[in-house]
C-alpha cells in the first residue's frame, strides 16, 4: 500500500459515497495541511481516478478507473482480514510464487497479491494458464487459518463457493462447480483454483489460494485447442466487467465464508458447494494416476471427498482427479 | 454392515482395552481382532496398533469388498502400510526417521508427470527438502523432510492413495 494519507483519503471518499468533501474537512480528518490534500489528490488523478474539484463544495470522486490497482481494490472492500494487505503487480511469473515469498517473510492472514499479468501462470500438476495482460483477474490469498491440517482441503471448495458469490453478485449470472473446484459457466471454464500448503510439524504455516478468473478475454483471446472450453465473464455477459469490483466481492465472500467454516465447520460450505454443483446426480469420467473411472457422482462426504458409483455398484472415493462431465 | 472407519474405530478400542480377543457378528459380517501378546511387550506402542491391524485387515477386507466396495481403495493402502510398518520394524535399531503423511491424499513423487522425482534412495536431505506432494482436492501439499539424513526406503509409489499418519520415507539420521 501507499501512504498513510492517501489511503485516508481514499476511505474518505468512500465514506462520502460520490458526495462532494470540502478540502478543510478532508485535510480536518486526516489531519494534515489542506496542500497535502491538493498533493495527494494529484497523484490519485496521476494513478487514473477522475476527481472532480468544485470551488465552495470542495473534492469528489467521479468513478473509479478501470485498471486494476491497490488502491482501487482498498476503496470498495467490505472486510476486516481478507484483503486488507493488498500488493498489486503490473506482471509477475506467477502470484503464487510472489505469495510464497510474502508468506516466508510473515504476511499477514488476508495478504492478497495480485497481477495484471502472469508470464508462468500453472495449473494443476504445474499445467500453463492462459494470463495475458488486463484482461483477468490472477490473484493469490495468503491464509492463516486456525484449523487442522488435514482438513485443509475443505479449504478449496469454500474458495470455489466465494468465488460463485462474487460473479454471482457482480454479473447475475450463476456460475457452475465443477468438483473440487473449477467454476464453469454453460459448460465452459472461467476460474481455476490451486492452493498450496506449508506446514511446520504438521501444523499449518500458511495456506496459499490461487485464483485465476477469466474476466475481459474475447474468443481471440483463447488459444484454439482451449476456445471449446475455456470462456470469461464478457463472452458470456456480452459486455466488459469491472476486475475491481469481484476482486472486491471475493474477498468479502472469503472473510465471511471463513468466519462460518471456522465457528460451524464444514456442513454450511458443504451445503452452499452442493447449491452449485454440477457435476453431482451425472455421469461422470474421472482421470486419475492410477487409471480412469466412469460412473455416477453421487455427491461429496463430510471431508469433501467426491464419491462415483461405478457401473457394477462399487462405490470409490476420488480424492484427486480431473472430471470429466458427460 | 460397517464402515472401514467404523472398523478403524473398534480396533482402535479393542486395542487400547485390556482384551486380548474381540469377536464380533453384524449383518453376515464377521469380525476377529487378537492381540498379538508377544508384540505387546516387545514394541513401541506405534507398532502395536498396526500390528493389531495386520491380524484383522485380511479377513475383514474380503466380506466388506463386496458389499461396500468403497472400502477397497480404503483398504488397499491400509495393508500397503502394514507391510511397510513391518519392513521397518526389521531395521528399527538403525536410528531410522519416518516421514509420515499429514493428511489423506494421494502422493506425488514428482512435481509434474515430466519431472524428476523429489527424492531418490540415497539422496541426502535436511530438515527443510522437499520429498514429496501429498494432494487431495486440489490442495497441494509440500511435505518437507524435517530431518537431517539419507533417503533410505521410499513406501509409496508415485500415484497411491495415502492416509493420515502413513509412512511415506524412511530416513537414515546421523
Amino acid at each position: 500500500m501507499k501512504s498513510n494519507v492517501r489511503q485516508a483519503l481514499l476511505d474518505a471518499f468512500k465514506h462520502a459515497d460520490g458526495e462532494y468533501i470540502s478540502g478543510e474537512k478532508l485535510a480536518q480528518t486526516i489531519g494534515c495541511s489542506r496542500t497535502a490534500i491538493w498533493k495527494h489528490i494529484e497523484e490519485l488523478k496521476k494513478d487514473g481516478f477522475q476527481v472532480e474539484a468544485v470551488r465552495k463544495k470542495g473534492y469528489r470522486l467521479v468513478t473509479p478507473s478501470n485498471k486494476l490497482s491497490e488502491d482501487e481494490i482498498y476503496l470498495g472492500l467490505q472486510t476486516e482480514t481478507i484483503g486488507r494487505s493488498v500488493y498489486f503487480y503490473e506482471s509477475v511469473s506467477s502470484t503464487q510464487k510472489i505469495a510464497k515469498e510474502y508468506a516466508m517473510n510473515g504476511a499477514n492472514h488476508g495478504t492478497l497479491i495480485v497481477a495484471d499479468e502472469q508470464t508462468e501462470g500453472r495449473g494443476r500438476m504445474v499445467r500453463k494458464w492462459h494470463s495475458p495482460k488486463g484482461t483477468g483477474i490472477w490473484a493469490s490469498f495468503i491464509l492463516r487459518p486456525d484449523i487442522q491440517l488435514q482438513h485443509a482441503p475443505q479449504l478449496t471448495l469454500l474458495t470455489a463457493v466465494a468465488v460463485v458469490l462474487a460473479i454471482k453478485d457482480v454479473t447475475n449470472i450463476i456460475p457452475e462447480i465443477k468438483w473440487p473446484n473449477d467454476i464453469l459457466i454453460n459448460g465452459r471454464k472461467v476460474c481455476g483454483i490451486l492452493t498450496e500448503l506449508q506446514a511446520e510439524e504438521d501444523r499449518i504455516q500458511s495456506v496459499i489460494i490461487g485464483i485465476g478468473i477469466n474476466v475481459n478475454q474475447s474468443t481471440e483471446n483463447f488459444s484454439d485447442d482451449i476456445q471449446m472450453i475455456a470462456t470469461s465473464l464478457k463472452i458470456e455477459l456480452e459486455q466488459t466487467v469491472n476486475r475491481t469490483e469481484i476482486i472486491q466481492k471475493l474477498c468479502y465472500y472469503l472473510e465471511q465464508l471463513l468466519n462460518l467454516y471456522i465457528s460451524e465447520g464444514f456442513p454450511p460450505i458443504k451445503r452452499l458447494w452442493e447449491t452449485y454443483a454440477i457435476s453431482i446426480g451425472k455421469q461422470i469420467t474421472a482421470r486419475t494416476l492410477k487409471g480412469t473411472f466412469e460412473g455416477l457422482a453421487l455427491g461429496i462426504n463430510d471431508e469433501g471427498v467426491l464419491l462415483l458409483k461405478q457401473a457394477n455398484g462399487e462405490i470409490i472415493e476420488i480424492l484427486s482427479a480431473d472430471i470429466e462431465i458427460k | 454392515m460397517l464402515k472401514i472407519q467404523e472398523i478403524r474405530e473398534l480396533i482402535r478400542l479393542v486395542d487400547q482395552s485390556s482384551l486380548d480377543e474381540f469377536k464380533l457378528q453384524h449383518d453376515g459380517l464377521k469380525i476377529t481382532m487378537k492381540k498379538n501378546k508377544s508384540v505387546v511387550v516387545n514394541e513401541q506402542p506405534v507398532t502395536k496398533e498396526v500390528e493389531a491391524v495386520a491380524s484383522v485387515a485380511q479377513p475383514v477386507t474380503q466380506p466388506v469388498e463386496q458389499a461396500t466396495p468403497s472400502v477397497e481403495v480404503q483398504a488397499q493402502p491400509k495393508v500397503e502400510q502394514v507391510e511397510a510398518k513391518e519392513e521397518t520394524s526389521a531395521v528399527v535399531d538403525e536410528n531410522l526417521h519416518k516421514i509420515t503423511s499429514p493428511m489423506v491424499g494421494t502422493f506425488y513423487r514428482k512435481p509434474n508427470p515430466d519431472a524428476e522425482p523429489y527424492v531418490k534412495v540415497g539422496d541426502k536431505v535436511n530438515s527443510d527438502t522437499i520429498v514429496c506432494i501429498v494432494e487431495a482436492m486440489k490442495l497441494f501439499n509440500e511435505i518437507e523432510a524435517e530431518v537431517e539424513g539419507e533417503i533410505v526406503e521410499i513406501l509409496v509409489e508415485d500415484g497411491q492413495l495415502v492416509e493420515f499418519g502413513q509412512p511415506l520415507f524412511l530416513v537414515k539420521t546421523n
